[in-house]
């Protein structure tokens, strides 16, 4: 949020339209969500809201602690275990331990590769600019990734059964 | 009506089963991608989807031509057939439209009606402007355009490609699929051969391929809206 407040003051329901925009969609946001959001950056000097229009409105601006903030999100990669835990990782490891691998290996390999059809699809047809393609690239390298490591599973555990 | 449909088909290299019992079909305007570790029978399903080698068992028909009863599978080839591999075999010494041409002049087709031919399917590839320029002038995306084209141009209407992607960046390579996804739309069809799932998923359909037989496959539905 800070990045689009860094573009210029905004209202609340601005932002929600302009984040969904240029993630395509992906994480969909809650106005209720937005707002929060503006009052715990307020409250920590991150933004300072103007007064109410008419019909009860608020414009929000970056600060400078806004700003100082948001180049430091910018210049901090993100870290690994910053993640959640992989609930696949774990199916397979235990699919693994009682003997039922294979089907569980077949099953997701079918599965990721119509979830990746599905946003290759989307990135054919996505006509709203630059960051939304980037965005499904991203989700589509996430896909590929997941299908390439069930298929080493696959060739270890073939081996490992010959 | 299929453009090419493998029915049953076994092949057997002396003892060993290359393909087992496969039945695949490619419609016109379809991208089918198959995919397997090396050794799947991969090369083995391209090679008979493209009358470069015959069955054991089963039947092949490309175009309407069934292999069993075709003696001269080079003009089923010639006439019906493109291929795209990821060594681009552009010859060196002969300009993109002459790259081009070659097939149709092969044909016997005269030389004014093969240069409007590839000019035509040049410019189709969105290349027209680099149509005098020889292989080595042109980008890895370029070639493999000019390749395509080759590949597609006179009455061809199945494409076979194998890893046509694989010496090429990201970027490049989704610039190859998305050509080869228009082509699709335009009436060709596709045969993919791909081992990298980003490439695959750029199909209508991703088949499976272990030991030789299909093990699954993944099916979008038509789009009907388009």
């Amino acid at each position: 949020m800070l990045a689009l407040l860094s573009r210029g003051p905004r209202y609340g329901y601005q932002l929600r339209a302009e984040f969904e925009a240029s993630t395509g969609a992906t994480w969909p946001l809650n106005i209720g969500q937005v707002y929060t959001t503006l009052t715990r950056m307020e409250r920590d000097g991150l933004v300072e809201p103007g007064s109410a229009d008419d019909q009860g409105r608020v414009v929000y601006t970056i600060t400078e602690a806004g700003r100082t903030e948001l180049e430091r999100w910018f210049s901090t990669p993100v870290g690994q275990s910053d993640r959640p835990r992989d609930e696949l990782v774990i199916k397979v490891a235990m699919a693994t331990a009682t003997g039922e691998a294979a089907q569980v290996l077949a099953a997701q390999r079918v599965a990721t590769m119509r979830a990746m059809q599905q946003l290759t699809r989307a990135k054919r047809d996505s006509t709203d600019g630059l960051a939304q393609r980037l965005v499904l690239d991203s989700m589509i390298f996430k896909a590929e990734a997941e299908q390439r490591w069930l298929d080493h599973c696959e060739a270890i555990l073939k081996e490992k059964n010959a | 009506m299929t453009v090419v449909s493998l029915q049953n088909v076994t092949r057997t290299h002396g003892e060993v089963r290359a393909l087992n019992g496969v039945s695949l079909d490619v419609a016109p305007g379809e991208l089918v991608a198959v995919m397997g570790p090396s050794g799947s029978g991969k090369s083995t399903l391209l090679n008979l989807a493209g009358g470069l080698d015959r069955p054991t068992s089963g039947t092949v028909v490309i175009d309407g031509h069934d292999l069993a009863g075709t003696a001269d599978l080079a003009a089923l080839r010639r006439g019906s057939v493109g291929y795209v591999f990821q060594d681009l075999n552009l010859i060196p010494s002969l300009t993109a439209a002459e790259n081009v041409m070659l097939p149709r002049e092969l044909d016997g087709v005269r030389t004014g009606r093969a240069r409007r031919e590839a000019l035509t399917i040049l410019a189709e590839v969105e290349l027209d402007h680099y149509a005098d320029r020889f292989p080595e002038e042109l980008s890895g995306g370029q070639r493999q355009r000019v390749a395509i084209a080759r590949a597609l141009v006179g009455e061809r209407r199945l494409l076979l490609a194998d890893e046509p992607t694989g010496a090429l960046d990201t970027a490049t390579g989704d610039e190859i699929m998305r050509l080869l996804r228009a082509r699709c739309d335009a009436g060709a069809a596709v045969l993919l051969v791909t081992h990298e799932p980003r490439y695959a998923a750029w199909a209508d359909r991703v088949v499976f391929l272990r030991d030789g037989e299909i093990v699954d496959s993944s099916a979008m539905p038509m789009e009907s809206a388009r």
